[in-house]
This record gives C-alpha cells, sequence and structure tokens, in this order.
C-alpha cells in the first residue's frame, strides 16, 4: 500500500492553473483579432498568420533538439509569439519574408536567452522590430481592406478624392494606401490642417475598415479579447490600463495645445497598434514588471513612447519600440519597486 | 453583521470542510504502544523523567527541560516505559519517543467530562499567578501548529505588556474541522478558557474571531456569550473566508489593523493571539489540573475509508489512527500530518501524533492535481500571482531563485526571512514552482549556517 505514497515540500494542493493554461487563455483571447484580421485581410491574414504561428513553432522545437533539451512546445508560448507577431504585419508581407522574421523572433530573442521566462525582449516586437530593418519597404506597404468597395474613393493626406484606375476588381483584393496613422504623421510634418478628416475616421477605425497590420484593424475586437483575459484574470488591469491612460494623457497634452496639428487623444487610442499593444504585447508577464507599482510605471511609459515616437519621431507608430524602450527597463523598475514586507520599514 | 474583516494576499483554496464537518468528535483509537515524542513545541526539547521498564500512570509527567521556553509532556495512559529510542518526528525528521506499553485493562478512550464547565463558570477564584503554574505544569502548548508553549505567552513580561487577546477561531486550512467541531461541541470549556486566559493576563480586551464559512459556529457562541457569565464585553468578530486568516499575523491585521514589526511577534504591540484547542486544555489544565494528553484529530480525505473527527491519545501513530479510519484506499497518494496547506508529508506510518497535530490528511491523485502529482515544474514566467498571494508582501519566486542558486545573501535582501512559510505562492503559482519548499530550504540552510541547527 504504502510504495505509492509521495513526499514532497507542502503546500500539496495547487490551483488548477499551469503555464499552458494562461498561454491558451491569451490564445483564446487573441481569437477576436484573428477573426477581424481574416475577415478584412481575407487569405492574406489567414497566410501570414498559417506561415508566423508554424515558422516559430518549428525554430523552437529546432532549438530544443539542438540543445538537447525537452521539447517547450507543449506551453504554446512559440504559438502566441507568432500570433502576435503575424497580426502586427501587413497584409501584403511576402510569406518568404515572415518566416524570416520568425525565425529571428524564436531564436534570437527567445531561445538564446535561455528559452520561456529568461528573454529580456518581447520575442515578437524584437522579430518585427528586425523585420522593419530589414524590409523596410515590404512593412510599409498598407492595403486597404478587402470589405471596403475598391470602386470607392481613396482618402489621402491632402484630402484629395482619388478615383482608382483599376477596371476589374476581381484581380485585386486591395489597394495599396497609407494608414491612418501616416496621415497624421503628414499632416504634422507639413502643417496641413487636415485633422478633421481623421478625426472623422473614428467609427471606421473602431470596426477596422480602415489599412494597417492585421491585428490593427479593429480595435473593439482586440478590446473584447482584452476583456476575456481581465476576466479570467489572466492578465491585471494595471498594464492595459496604465498603457492606455499614458497614451491618452499625452496626446490630450498635443491636442490641446494645438487641436489643429494634433489629432484628437481618441484617434490615438483606437489607432495603430495600441490596443493590442496595451492588452496583449505590453502585457507579456514574462517582460513585464512583477509588481503594481512597477506595472503602472512600466504602462504609462510604454504609453508615453508611443506618443513620443508618434509625433516626434520618424515612425508613424511607435508601439513596437515603446515596448522594447520598457522591456529593458523593466529590471531596473524591479529594483525600484522594493517589497516591504508586513510590518516592515514604511508600515 | 458587519462586513467581514480581512488581510491583504490570501488564497480561496476548495475547502472540503463538508467531509467532516457534521461528523461528532468520537474517541479515537487506544493502540497497544503509545509514541510520546519529546519534542512536541517550539524550544528546548525534554528530558526523559522515566527509565525503561518504569510503570507511568495516566497523567504523570514524564518530561520536562528546565529552559523557560519548554513545556513538560505527560504520559495519556497507565502503562510501563518499554523503551526510550528515536522516532519519526512529522517535522523536524527523527527525535527520541518514550515508548509506553499501554496497560492492557485500558481499552478505550474517554471523552472528556464536560459537565463540569459551566456557562456560570468564574475565573475569579482563580488567581493569575496559579493560573500560569497551572498551565506549565499541564504542558499546555499552542495547538493551533506552531505549539509555543503557552506559559511563556500568559506569563506577564513587563517589556511587552499584553493589552488585547485574539481567540483564533478561523480554522482556514482546508479538510481540517477539529476546532469547529469543537466550538459547537465544547463551547463552554472554550469560553471557560478565554475567561481564564483574560483573568491571568489581565487583558481588557477580548476578541473572538471566526471565519465567516462557519454561521452555526458564530452563532453559537453570540449565544453563548450572552448567557455567561463575565464575558459581556467579548467581541466576536466574523472574518472572511480566506487562507491563510488563521495565520498569527495575518489574524491579527483583520481584527486590529495593525500589522505585527516584520520579525517580531504580536505580544510587541501588546497582542495575544490563541488558537480555541489552546482555549479548551486550558480549562482541563486549570480546571482539572489535567494535562495536556490527549486532542482532537480530524482524519480526511479521499484517500481513506471512514473519515472523522477523533479525540486520540498523543502518542498514537499515523498508521494506528489509519487502521481505525479504516485503512488506506488505492487512491491513496499522500499521508499528511496536518492539512494540505502547511501539512508535512510523511512516508513512515509509525510517526507519532504530537500536541500540534490536528489532522491527518489522505490525499489522491486527483485532489492533489497531476502536474503537483508529478512535480512537474516549468520556468518561472514571471507573472507576479505569487506577489499578488503573498499575506506579507514579499518576492517568492526572487527569494526561490536565489536559493536554488546558493544566494543566501540575496535571499535575506528579498526578506526571505519575513516569510510564514503558508504555502500561498506554491498555491497559486502557473509554472508549479515549490517555491515554499525552496524558501523553507533557504532558512534551513540559514539556519545551518548560524550554527542554530545540525548540519
Amino acid at each position: 500500500m504504502l510504495e505509492n505514497i509521495k513526499v514532497s515540500p507542502g503546500p500539496h494542493i495547487s490551483k488548477h492553473i499551469s503555464t499552458r493554461t494562461v498561454m491558451i487563455d491569451v490564445i483564446i483571447g487573441l481569437f477576436p483579432a484573428m477573426l477581424a484580421a481574416c475577415y478584412f485581410f481575407r487569405f492574406d491574414a489567414v497566410r501570414l498568420i498559417a506561415t508566423c504561428v508554424l515558422s516559430c513553432m518549428a525554430t523552437e522545437l529546432a532549438c530544443t533538439l539542438i540543445r538537447k533539451k525537452k521539447s517547450s512546445l507543449d506551453d504554446f508560448s512559440a504559438m502566441i509569439t507568432g500570433i502576435i507577431l503575424a497580426l502586427s504585419l501587413p497584409a501584403s508581407l511576402p510569406t518568404w519574408a515572415a518566416i524570416i522574421g520568425s525565425v529571428f523572433c524564436i531564436a534570437i530573442s527567445k531561445m538564446v536567452f535561455g528559452g520561456l521566462g529568461a528573454n529580456v525582449f518581447n520575442p515578437a516586437m524584437v522579430g518585427r522590430a528586425f523585420m522593419a530593418a530589414c524590409f523596410g519597404t515590404l512593412m510599409t506597404i498598407w492595403t486597404v481592406p478587402a470589405t471596403i468597395d475598391q470602386s470607392m474613393p481613396k482618402l489621402s493626406p491632402q484630402g484629395i478624392v482619388a478615383k482608382t484606375m483599376l477596371s476589374s476588381e476581381e484581380t485585386v483584393q486591395a489597394i495599396t494606401t497609407a494608414t491612418p496613422l501616416s496621415w497624421v504623421k503628414d499632416s504634422l510634418k507639413k502643417k496641413v490642417p487636415a485633422v478633421d478628416i481623421y478625426n472623422k475616421q473614428l467609427k471606421a477605425m473602431c470596426l477596422g475598415e480602415r489599412a494597417g497590420c492585421l491585428g490593427e484593424t479593429s480595435t473593439i475586437a482586440i478590446i473584447i479579447g482584452g476583456i476575456y483575459l481581465l476576466i479570467r484574470k489572466t492578465i491585471t488591469y494595471h498594464i492595459p490600463l496604465a498603457v492606455i491612460v499614458g497614451a491618452f494623457a499625452f496626446a490630450l497634452i498635443g491636442h490641446m495645445i494645438s487641436p489643429d496639428t494634433f489629432v484628437n487623444p481618441v484617434v490615438h487610442l483606437a489607432a495603430g497598434g495600441l490596443m493590442l499593444c496595451a492588452f496583449f504585447i505590453a502585457t507579456d508577464p514574462v517582460t513585464s514588471p512583477m509588481t503594481h507599482k512597477g506595472m503602472w510605471l512600466f504602462g504609462v511609459g510604454v504609453g508615453m513612447f508611443i506618443m513620443l515616437i508618434r509625433t516626434f519621431g520618424a515612425y508613424p507608430e511607435g508601439v513596437m519600440y515603446a515596448v522594447l524602450l520598457m522591456n529593458s527597463l523593466t529590471p531596473l523598475i524591479d529594483r525600484l519597486f522594493k517589497l516591504v514586507p508586513a510590518g516592515g520599514k514604511n508600515a | 453583521m458587519a462586513k467581514a474583516l480581512t488581510f491583504p494576499g490570501g488564497i480561496h483554496p476548495a475547502e472540503h470542510k463538508e467531509l467532516t464537518e457534521n461528523c461528532a468528535i468520537e474517541p479515537g483509537p487506544l493502540p497497544r504502544q503509545l509514541y510520546v515524542l519529546l519534542s512536541q513545541h517550539l524550544g528546548a526539547i525534554c528530558k526523559p523523567l522515566v527509565a525503561k521498564r518504569d510503570k507511568v500512570s495516566i497523567g504523570q509527567k514524564i518530561g520536562q527541560s528546565e529552559a523557560f521556553v519548554s513545556a513538560p509532556i505527560h504520559s495519556p495512559v497507565n502503562g510501563t516505559v518499554k523503551d526510550i529510542a528515536l522516532v519519526s518526528h512529522p517535522v523536524i525528521g527523527r527525535e527520541m519517543a518514550i515508548i509506553i506499553e499501554v496497560d492492557p485493562q485500558d481499552t478505550q478512550i474517554q471523552l472528556p467530562d464536560m459537565s463540569k464547565i459551566s456557562p456560570d463558570f468564574d475565573e475569579t477564584k482563580y488567581d493569575p499567578d496559579h493560573i500560569c503554574t497551572l498551565i506549565n505544569n499541564a504542558g499546555v502548548v499552542g495547538m493551533g501548529g506552531a505549539g509555543f508553549p503557552t506559559r511563556v505567552k500568559i506569563s506577564p513580561n513587563p517589556q511587552m505588556p499584553l493589552d488585547t487577546i485574539i481567540i483564533n477561531a478561523c480554522e482556514c486550512e482546508p479538510y481540517i474541522t477539529c476546532d469547529y467541531r469543537m466550538m459547537l461541541e465544547w463551547t463552554d470549556k472554550i469560553i471557560a478558557g478565554v475567561k481564564l486566559i483574560k483573568r491571568a493576563t489581565k487583558c481588557e480586551k477580548v476578541f473572538i474571531a471566526i471565519e465567516d464559512n462557519k454561521p452555526k459556529a458564530l452563532e453559537l457562541f453570540a449565544k453563548r456569550l450572552k448567557e455567561s457569565k463575565n464575558c459581556q464585553d467579548f467581541q466576536l468578530c466574523a472574518v472572511k473566508t480566506k487562507y491563510p486568516q488563521g495565520g498569527e499575523k495575518q489574524l491579527i491585521c483583520s481584527v486590529l489593523k495593525k500589522d505585527v514589526p516584520d520579525g517580531g511577534i504580536p505580544p510587541m504591540i501588546g497582542v495575544l493571539v490563541c488558537n480555541v484547542a489552546t482555549a479548551a486544555a486550558i480549562t482541563d489544565a486549570v480546571v482539572q489540573e489535567k494535562p495536556l494528553t490527549h486532542r482532537v484529530v480530524t482524519v480526511s480525505g479521499g484517500g481513506i475509508n471512514k473519515v472523522g473527527n477523533f479525540y486520540c491519545a498523543i502518542g498514537t501513530t499515523a498508521g494506528d489512527l489509519i487502521d481505525f479510519c479504516g485503512g488506506l484506499n488505492d487512491k491513496a497518494v499522500k499521508i499528511l500530518m496536518g492539512g494540505p496547506m502547511m501539512g508535512f508529508a510523511i512516508a513512515d506510518l509509525s510517526t507519532p501524533l504530537t500536541k500540534t497535530s490536528g489532522a491527518i490528511t489522505i490525499l489522491t491523485k486527483k485532489e492533489i492535481g497531476n502536474a503537483k502529482y508529478e512535480n512537474r515544474q516549468t520556468p518561472c514566467i514571471r507573472c507576479g500571482r505569487c506577489i499578488e498571494a503573498c499575506p506579507i508582501n514579499i518576492n517568492p519566486t526572487k527569494i526561490a531563485h536565489a536559493v536554488k542558486n546558493d544566494m543566501l545573501e540575496n535571499a535575506k535582501q528579498y526578506n526571505m526571512m519575513s516569510c510564514i512559510e503558508c504555502g500561498c505562492c506554491s498555491y497559486v503559482c502557473p509554472a508549479n514552482i515549490e517555491l515554499t519548499g525552496y524558501i523553507k530550504t533557504g532558512k534551513i540552510l540559514e539556519a545551518r549556517r548560524k550554527k542554530l541547527m545540525p548540519e
């Protein structure tokens, strides 16, 4: 009878959660955004998500084989990296570029550091930064969602109405255009007082009928996924709220100084990858601080850097670099907020 | 009733109290041999006062220490000392025990006589110093788990005057119901014990804290406190059902909204915390001059055939009690002295019960969970759940990493020594890392380094 008996340190029961269930929750949370991407970009979205997920998982498997370690695929973290990377790519990106980016994501920014839990930077964002550096042009070709009637007039920064020259809609799925944020940028640079046009785009941005990365289009889909994660307690509200509040505050400052040059802060919140970042990228537990105070500082920092890059930087969108910058500060933030035990010095 | 009081952090494990909460206290087994350990409390280990082949009688003092922080031990039965030898100890590995062969005429255990204690119990006829002496003679220790000698707690200490007593009736540990049953069945005895503590310590404020998952006990105590003499000013508090609500520091934080200084003890802020079982033992010690030789033990879990709350002689082995309950079933995979959160897993069924053993819990693989059973640990993903769950606000994962890498200094900087070892961090960890286990190891390494503990 006693041969089955085990001994171990207490506690002897545990909550029914594991790294895998946490990761599966994140994947479920990403589903609305993936579905929206598939709806707006059709085959391109399916192609990129599948490519990124498969190549990320294959790279992780290869790395564990090389290191002669047990495969870590069953924690599904590589899958999440693949999905997030895909959602931050433009729909027209060729498959080979997505594969190279995915391999870089996992091999260089995750497995080299020692795998899950040891990486300093968010793997998906490192991969995207690498691709932005290598395939600059490919990464900035934006396509209009396939759901928009292609014969519709296109908006551009100057407010010029351009009629498309295409005769047959069947041959093309979508047409290259600029993202709302690049218009905002152009309007800043050229000082064209055309902000009200973009302010009017808000509804389309929330629903997703705009150009951009796969996962940037439908803000509502991302928020639905984010709320799911919050309800499941997979993430806490601290980082998402801090990112949103931080970005909103800095956008508001600009808007109040000059409402003609700086767009409505709400447009900034709905634009680009901000919501995806707030709920899915910045909340990556591995690369964000562990304490609640640290999470607040981290989130506000991300929000601030996003707005600084969008407003003053060379890029129209700043999510990627904002997250990477704050990732690098995470160890310092964790040191800054030392926990004081109950009844300790400050009590 | 006002909103239930609580503390920051903590967890809500499945309680499983329904298994035994309706099982009235029954007499336990009386085995043919008892193994009375010489160390059943915090402090100096007792020296045996008897030798091999000596006759001992019920209640006879058989072990004692000269040290102040210690408590004597007594024989629970009439019998003969068979040997004094090393036996398994639930906490510290192996320790000397007096092995008593029970007199063949003693065949069963009698439940304590409750008739002598009435709601009109008058504690004023006992002199405070005399109460302390009687408690010391009876070897009463904190029966909630730590086993701190009660005499040391209640003896007046001019440096740390006491003004508040909190009676710990939380029983936050899953599965265990021994205190709950005592509260329902031995209410007057517990209240008498509280009155005696109040008399001995001259404290003004008395709080009785019961978790709000025990409405019957709350109701009964409210009624009895009204009926009893000299206890109109006792305050009954409903505290929130949350683990580790019954932790001394957490309970003080819940009830008084005060923190015990880090590394300190409750008397530093004038508080004495006492478990209900201890209060009942104090009544026995003072009124009947009966030493602490028996206690109520919950036997529970999915791995045993019969569950219940049993009044057992201290020194009964886990095996005796398990046999009495119909033995283990096929699903049993872990035998615990204590509850599933803070209990100790034992591999040796000859491990005897001590004054602090409130339960024997036999868990099945299903109750433990597969990952925990297979000890499947994955890398830390830094999610911070352990920090959120920690009732004393330390960073368990940092300490665990430091201990793992043999960096004790680092671990101490992260306040390793403040840890109360409640197990909340390990419970919530999605990577299933034995955080509490690492911290316990770190504390042992530190004690060895300081030569407080043998290698």
